[in-house]
């Protein structure tokens, strides 16, 4: 299964389309929020935490559009014709979605450090890492539900969609202590919202709140049951 | 485990339904161990779905199918099986070599992946990648996935559709050269040239059923014998269509010409006369073995 993650990885990040929205993006984005009109530091760390974030959830999604277009040109088909269990294969492209994670996270995380000057300890740093790493697996399996059930091109829309909008209702481009009230009420429930509060709460030097944990938990259970109903459904017709 | 004499394939009594429509409408069928067989049929006759069974792919409605004895699922997991699907596209972003070892590297005792791609006669393009190749480029690249793991049984569904004559005739090399290695090939094709030429066995498929098995000779003569080819000489053509074995007889250009079950008979029938002049004798072509095995059955729509 190493094997297959390797090459999934390796497939993924020669996508250039992957490579521009999913890495680069994220960082022009947060040094251009965050070097245009305002020059606050505590902006730029939770810019950084809340972009890297965006990249994250956008890496994870696009786990779902590889699996939509290797049922699309037959790659899964041809796998169940090796010896390779159909489960293994399953896991290895979540694991795959774990690890294309990582470079947006890592990405903007050193735009903060480096360049923006954000200063944090370092086991802050490794502490957002981890646990904006760890967060984003509901993602993987949002992303994963959308490429079992829809086609390439509507797995690529869904993705998109649920990408932007999380994104932006989720306070991950801009800081939620903008939005309305009801707004702001309704971004609590979001599982981006929470996600970026992961980092957000360590980047402000305390744990998690147990609130965060708890709604991204739910998310999470939600998205893996999606995720399995998909795989269920639709891995007949690979 | 009784390897060597159990079939590599073998389907009893199998059917697949799709709705109303009979895919597969009652299969038996035996292939051994190294054989070449080939599945000839018009597309829609249930070719794919033949294949799509025998790999596990799709359950059987009624009946059975078993590989080497196991079930066709337990055969591929156990890395006796090799497939090219139809309708498979390139891979994208992976080398060809990338592709290859990664497939090889899941079975149990597969070839060196050196050998693999020489076998397919794509060496000279491990390094590329798999989605800027051309058709007939991609399509050894599919065959190569599909001997990697130097399975015993290897299936191919309809490997030259879409490919020019040069390149068929390349695949075509590389198959006969895994083929020699004592490996189990089936292949499916609409082309009767190609399941004469490369098939030890063809397997007849029309309307989800077998309706011949056998070499491409016993086709032929099963489905029309030969061409018994006479000069008139202005003798009447009357007499002719009663001659022993003789089913049709049809004039052109003051030659007979003479379709037989039984051209021995026949000949010696038109020597009794003193008819022989110019004798020529020919085979009846596949093609028209083909037609005429197909044609039996009435048409169902």
């Amino acid at each position: 299964m190493l094997d297959y993650i390797r090459l999934e990885v390796r497939r993924t990040l020669r996508d250039t389309g992957f490579v521009i929205g999913g890495i680069a993006m994220p960082v022009m984005m947060y040094l251009l929020f965050t070097n245009l009109g305002t020059d606050e530091s505590g902006w730029k760390t939770g810019a950084m935490v809340g972009m890297a974030a965006y990249g994250a959830v956008g890496s994870a999604l696009n786990t779902g559009g590889g699996v939509a277009e290797d049922r699309a040109i037959g790659w899964l088909r041809q796998l169940r014709v090796t010896p390779m269990p159909s489960h293994q294969v399953v896991l290895g492209r979540a694991l795959t979605g774990s690890v294309t994670v990582l470079p947006a996270i890592v990405a903007v995380l050193a735009a903060g450090g480096l360049v923006n000057g954000v200063r944090l300890a370092v086991w802050q740093w490794a502490a957002i890492a981890v646990l904006l790493w760890l967060g984003s697996v509901p993602f993987t399996l949002l992303g994963l539900g959308n490429g079992y059930r829809l086609t390439g091109q509507t797995t690529g829309v869904a993705n998109m969609v649920c990408n932007l909008g999380l994104a932006v209702i989720g306070g991950l481009w801009f800081p939620v202590t903008l939005f309305p009230g009801w707004l702001r009420t309704l971004s609590a429930y979001t599982p981006t919202g929470r996600f970026a509060q992961l980092g957000g709460s360590v980047a402000a030097g305390h744990a998690p709140t147990a609130g965060a944990v708890l709604v991204l938990g739910l998310w999470l259970l939600l998205f893996g049951s999606y995720a399995v109903l998909s795989y269920r459904r639709h891995a007949g017709n690979l | 485990m009784t390897q060597g004499t159990e079939a590599a394939v073998a389907f009893r009594g199998t059917v697949k339904t799709f709705g109303a429509v009979r895919a597969v409408d009652g299969i038996d069928l035996d292939i051994a161990p190294g054989e070449t067989v080939a599945l000839l049929g018009r597309n829609g006759a249930g070719k794919s779905t033949t294949i799509s069974m025998l790999l596990g792919l799709n359950e059987p409605d009624a009946g059975t199918v078993r590989l080497f004895g196991a079930a066709p699922s337990d055969a591929v997991r156990a890395g006796r099986v090799g497939a090219m699907l139809q309708e498979a596209r390139a891979v994208p972003r992976v080398t060809v070599r990338e592709l290859v070892a990664f497939v090889a590297g899941r079975y149990p005792a597969p070839l060196p992946v050196t050998e693999a791609l020489e076998l397919a006669g794509i060496t000279e393009l491990a390094g590329r990648r798999v989605d800027r190749l051309s058709g007939g480029q991609t399509q050894r690249v599919r065959f190569a996935v599909a001997l990697a793991g130097n399975p015993a049984l290897i299936v191919l569904d309809e490997p030259t559709a879409a490919l020019d004559v040069a390149a068929r005739h390349a695949f075509w090399a590389s198959m006969r050269g895994y083929a020699r290695r004592g490996h189990t090939v089936l292949f499916s094709t609409h082309h009767l040239e190609e399941a004469d030429a490369f098939a030890d066995r063809i397997l007849v498929v029309d309307r989800g059923r077998i309706i011949a098995d056998g070499t491409g000779e016993q086709l032929r003569r099963a489905a029309g014998g030969s061409l018994v080819a006479v000069d008139l000489a202005g003798r009447d053509r009357e007499g002719l269509a009663l001659l022993p074995g003789v089913r049709s007889v049809e004039v052109r250009g003051g030659r007979a010409l003479l379709r037989t079950d039984d051209s021995d008979a026949t000949v010696i029938a038109l020597a009794e006369l003193g008819a022989i002049r110019g004798l020529e004798v020919a085979p009846a072509s596949l093609d028209d073995a083909f037609l005429a095995l197909t044609s039996r059955v009435p048409e169902a729509v």
